[in-house]
Formats: structure tokens, C-alpha cells, sequence
């Protein structure tokens, strides 16, 4: 299907925008999961900007999609996303991680646009699972005020190792949850290194297949990919779709990709380079 | 209130659970977003009349507990009224992470912690939930409620539907003597005093309710006059009741199936301590687990009988007097 490009130009734009969001953010709270953040950077501005239904003027409207941030510690980019998108004054990036600042060092709901508080990996899909549920429940009961979203869950890979992740994806399955889909930001790092050397995921998609789900595996950075494979999740009917996304942790800044940064402080030079490679 | 509310003598016996899904029955009809969840735990009639009439309304999610919870919490985010059931154990012990986060989120779900405390028959030390009260009552904005038989259950399950946030319930297993009249006004939150006493005050919750009122009337007996409080709610406990016990009467046992330690003789002696030093017992699990057996020998084993809470009544009225 051929692509607007003009579209995909402009999500493009908007992606390096919210890097640099971030990047000023870390730089004012002094630290943060620069790498986590960068490698889910399309995802969240594929999902934010162009593919989910959602009012931010209206952020308990009841038919929006919901987009649950499970790797909750990257949640620099996704108040980068909600901030451009107007859930909130751009003001409240200066105080990220602040005491008392609306965006607090791990997304909670507490924040407008945010519909999970994260922290505890491993419970984002189980959340997820609950509201993809809620539609199901209303179609099948009748019920005349039956609302109808998708949902979206953003896992890191890391985050698989922990039980209720698959705990979570068994129930999907087995209640056919095709309004739900998952994105695994597969950037190979986590917490103390490389997710191969801690425990090793693959074969991922077979795990994810072999639980009864439709799988794809595309290049987390390429905004076509990040589409299409979303519309094909929509279209998916009778189970639930996860999208293996492959991305570079720091993605975007050469020497933040180089040293896989994870939490990290901005120095100086970093903050340079940084301006100077997201114009 | 007062005796008013009791029975006569205790009615037939039944469980808490009983009175629990006789709730959720006249809740499937008079409220559509009441929502019904089972981590592989017996549904029992309820069950079986949401399976008839409301089938997509029943959801069991397999044996994974911590992953049940959280998943309520989605549901709530979606407008519904979820009522998660599993063993008490397994709700708190695989779960605790999970029940933090729905009250973080102030999230509309009622957690039935079933089976609840040291007198379960036979399960044994693995199933037999002893730090349930401590560990929930820390939980900034949980609602913790535990109900002394089965109509006292039952109005629980009604009353959380009517207050929006996460509630537990700590629900006995065994068969009990139902104590309370059907039109027993219940509240959350408020102490209901079973028998009026001036020589000391009995407070109790759940199960043990009905020992906490045998004991008094041993007491009785001799002479001995006690107040006997029912503390339905656990938190936010009614500390009211508690002062007034301090006031009036001078001397308390607390009594109760789970652990001393943060339990319901926690509540009472931190309130306690911080307003009217009076003597005080705790009775209940003393920092020790279960093991099988029946329920009389738990109770003999533990120190949970009509006699050793009369005793310790005794104990804290001679403590007042010297």
C-alpha cells in the first residue's frame, strides 16, 4: 500500500521533536532512561500522532484508545508525546522528576493522558488484558452503552522475564482479545546489560506465537513499518497481535547508540551532540 | 447500635461465602457493570447463575492471582466493578504488588480474600492466611473489611458496590452460626457494639465475633461484665469505638484468626497507646504458623477458645483494678 509521505515525513519530525523534549527533560532532572526512551521513540509517536483514537482536550473521553506505557521508567518520551499532543502545558518538562512536578520519575496516572501507573514491570499487559476486556464483556452482554477501543501495551524486553507478562498473554489469547495489541520495544538491553547474557528471550516470537498470538517482527525506527504492522494488528480478528519491534537503545544520538545508554546523567558534550544531530 | 441487631441464639450454620454470593446474585441484576473474577477458586451458586444469565460477565483467569488483580484493575479503569476471588493466601502472597498499584489508582475493585485466617480445617499451614491485616491495613487508601458470618458477609458485599474504590474482604471458610438479624443496618467503617459492658471491652472481627460473645457470657457468670464490639471494618477502623472502650470500661481484649502482630490487636493498641492507656490482651495467632487439624484443635492449639479470651479478660480486669 503506498504510503502518504508527506505524512511520514512529518511523524518523523515530530519523533526527532520529542527527542529532544527528552533530552531536555534528563538534562533538567539531572537523570534519566535516556535509552529506553529513545528506542521506543516511533512507536509511541506512530501511536500518539497518527494511529490511536484519542482527544487530548477530552482525556477520560470513554471510546479513546488506551496506550499503556508497561516499561513505565521510559516515561520521558511518552510525557514528550502527551505534552506535544496537548494533555498538558510543555511547561511541566522543565519540573520532570521534581518534587511535586506533574511528571513524576515513573508514569502514573496522576498525569493527564496516562492510563496506567507503571513502575512494577510485568503488570502493564495484565492492566492492558483488563481493559480490552471491558469491550468485550459490554459487546457480547448487549449493553447499549457499549464502548468499542483498542489497546495498545508497550513492553520492554527485559520486562519478559517477568512471569505475569505471560501470565497475562495466556488470558488474551484464550479470550480472544483481538482489540489488544502489544509492542515489544526489543532494544536487546536492559537494566545491567544485554538481555541475551541476563536471560535469554529467544526464540521471542515463537514464545509469543506459540501462546496463541498473531506476531510480526519489524524495525521499531521505520515508521512504515510501525504502521503498517499496527493497521494489520487492527485487522487481526479472534487473537491478540504483539509486534516484535527491533530498536537501538539511545536511537538517534550516535554516541548515546554506541553505549546502549540505559539511566544516565547529560553531560555537557552529550547535550551538544545531542541539539546538534535532532535539529 | 446494640444487641438489638443480634439473634437470639445463633441461626443456622453457614459460610460467609454463602452470604457473599447471595450478594452477588441480586447485584447481577441491579448493577450491569458488576463484573465476576476466579483465579480457578469454586464459583458456588453465584457462579453458576452468572454462567446462566450473564456468562460475559464471568471471567475465570486461571490459577495466577497477582495477574487476576491487576487485570480487575483494567476492568475498574473501564468502568466496571470487578470482584476478584482466590485464597486469601494467594491473593496478598502472589498479589501484594498488584492490590498497591489498584490502590494507587484508587481503582474500583473488591478483592474477596476467601478463606481467610488460622481456622481453616485441614489446608494447613501453606493456606491458613495469618498476615492479611498487617500487610493490607499498610496500604495507603485500601478499604479492609472483615465480616462475622454470613449475613454480615452478604451486607458487605452489597455495601462495597456502594463506595468507589479497592476493597477487601476477609471471608472465614468455615460453616458458622449466622448471629446477625437480616435487617442489621450495616456500615463501613462503623464498629457495631454487640452486648454493652462496663468492666472491659471485647473487640473482635470475622470468625471469632461469635467466640468474643460466648466468652462474654462465661463472664458474665462470674460476675464479670463485658462490652463485645464487632470490627466489621479494619481500615479505616473505627477509632472511636475504641477510645469510648478505653473511656468507659478501662481494660481490652482484642481478639482475632490471624496474627497479633499489626492484626486487629495492632489496631487497638496503637489507638490505644496514643489516647487512653488502658490494660490490654491480644489474643489471636501469636507470630506462629498453622498446621491442619480440626477447627476446635486450631482453636485449642492457638489460644483462640471462649476460655483463654475469658481468661485474658480477667487478666486486664485485675491489671485495671491494681
Amino acid at each position: 500500500m503506498p504510503h502518504d509521505e508527506k505524512l511520514i515525513k512529518d511523524l518523523e519530525e515530530k519523533a526527532k521533536a520529542l527527542r529532544r523534549h527528552v533530552i531536555n527533560m534528563i538534562n533538567k532532572a539531572g537523570m534519566g532512561w535516556i535509552g529506553g526512551s529513545f528506542s521506543e521513540t516511533e512507536i509511541i509517536t506512530c501511536l500518539l500522532f497518527h494511529h490511536m483514537k484519542h482527544d487530548p482536550k477530552n482525556p477520560d473521553w470513554p471510546e479513546r484508545d488506551r496506550l499503556i506505557l508497561s516499561k513505565a521508567h521510559c516515561c520521558e518520551m511518552l510525557y514528550a508525546a502527551l505534552g506535544e499532543a496537548g494533555y498538558f502545558s510543555k511547561e511541566h518538562f522543565n519540573s520532570y522528576g521534581k518534587f511535586g512536578a506533574l511528571l513524576q520519575a515513573h508514569s502514573q496516572t496522576t498525569t493527564p493522558g496516562v492510563e496506567y501507573s507503571g513502575g512494577s514491570l510485568g503488570t502493564g499487559l495484565s492492566f492492558a488484558v483488563g481493559e480490552a476486556l471491558v469491550t468485550k464483556i459490554d459487546r457480547y452482554s448487549g449493553s447499549l452503552d457499549s464502548q468499542k477501543f483498542n489497546v495498545y501495551c508497550i513492553l520492554g524486553d527485559g520486562e519478559c522475564d517477568e512471569g505475569q507478562v505471560w501470565e497475562a498473554a495466556l488470558v488474551a489469547s484464550h479470550f480472544e482479545l483481538d482489540n489488544l495489541t502489544v509492542i515489544v520495544d526489543r532494544n536487546d538491553y536492559q537494566s545491567t546489560g544485554k538481555v541475551v547474557d541476563i536471560m535469554r528471550l529467544e526464540p521471542l516470537m515463537e514464545k509469543w506465537r506459540s501462546f496463541s498470538w498473531h506476531v510480526l517482527d519489524i524495525d521499531g525506527h521505520d515508521m512504515v513499518q510501525i504502521m503498517d504492522a499496527l493497521n494489520e494488528a487492527n485487522k487481526t480478528r479472534g487473537k491478540p497481535t504483539t509486534i516484535i519491534a527491533h530498536t537501538i537503545k539511545g536511537k538517534g544520538v550516535p554516541s548515546f547508540e554506541e553505549r546502549r545508554l540505559h539511566f544516565t546523567k547529560i553531560t555537557d558534550d552529550m547535550y551538544s551532540e545531542a541539539m546538534e544531530v535532532l535539529r | 447500635m446494640s444487641e438489638k441487631y443480634l439473634r437470639e441464639h445463633p441461626g443456622e450454620m453457614k459460610m460467609m461465602y454463602t452470604g457473599h454470593n447471595e450478594a452477588l446474585i441480586e447485584l447481577a441484576e441491579e448493577n450491569e457493570d458488576v463484573v465476576i473474577l476466579y483465579a480457578d477458586f469454586p464459583q458456588d451458586e453465584a457462579g453458576k447463575y452468572f454462567k446462566n444469565k450473564f456468562p460475559h460477565r464471568l471471567l475465570n483467569l486461571g490459577i495466577a492471582e497477582g495477574n487476576m488483580i491487576t487485570v480487575a484493575g483494567g476492568l475498574a479503569a473501564g468502568g466496571k466493578i470487578p470482584f476478584t476471588h482466590c485464597h486469601n493466601i494467594f491473593a496478598i502472597g502472589r498479589g501484594y504488588n498488584q492490590i498497591r498499584q489498584l490502590a494507587f489508582d484508587k481503582l474500583n475493585v473488591k478483592i474477596v480474600l476467601c478463606n481467610s485466617g488460622m481456622l481453616w480445617s485441614f489446608m494447613g499451614a501453606s493456606h491458613q492466611m495469618i498476615e492479611d491485616i498487617a500487610s493490607l491495613r499498610a496500604v495507603p487508601g485500601l478499604t479492609l473489611v472483615s465480616p462475622a458470618d454470613a449475613v454480615e458477609a452478604k451486607k458487605t458485599s452489597k455495601a462495597v458496590v456502594e463506595y468507589d474504590g479497592p476493597v477487601a474482604i476477609r471471608i472465614a471458610q468455615p460453616e458458622v452460626p449466622v448471629i446477625y438479624d437480616e435487617d442489621y443496618p450495616f456500615e463501613i467503617g462503623k464498629a457495631v457494639k454487640l452486648k454493652e459492658g462496663s468492666d472491659l471491652t471485647i473487640f473482635s472481627t470475622g470468625i471469632m465475633v461469635l467466640e468474643a460473645l460466648e466468652a462474654a457470657d462465661l463472664l458474665s457468670k462470674e460476675g464479670i461484665d463485658a462490652r463485645v464490639i464487632d470490627m466489621h471494618t479494619l481500615k479505616p477502623a473505627d477509632e472511636i469505638a475504641i477510645k469510648e472502650a478505653a473511656l468507659e470500661t478501662g481494660a481490652i481484649v482484642t481478639v482475632e484468626d490471624s496474627n497479633i502482630l499489626g492484626g486487629l490487636g495492632g489496631i487497638v493498641a496503637e489507638v490505644v497507646t496514643e489516647n487512653v492507656l488502658v490494660p490490654l490482651q491480644r489474643i489471636g495467632a501469636i507470630d506462629r504458623f498453622g498446621q491442619t487439624g480440626s477447627i476446635d484443635e486450631l482453636k485449642a492449639e492457638y489460644n483462640l477458645t471462649k476460655i483463654d479470651i475469658a481468661k485474658a479478660a480477667k487478666e486486664v480486669v485485675k491489671r485495671k483494678k491494681s
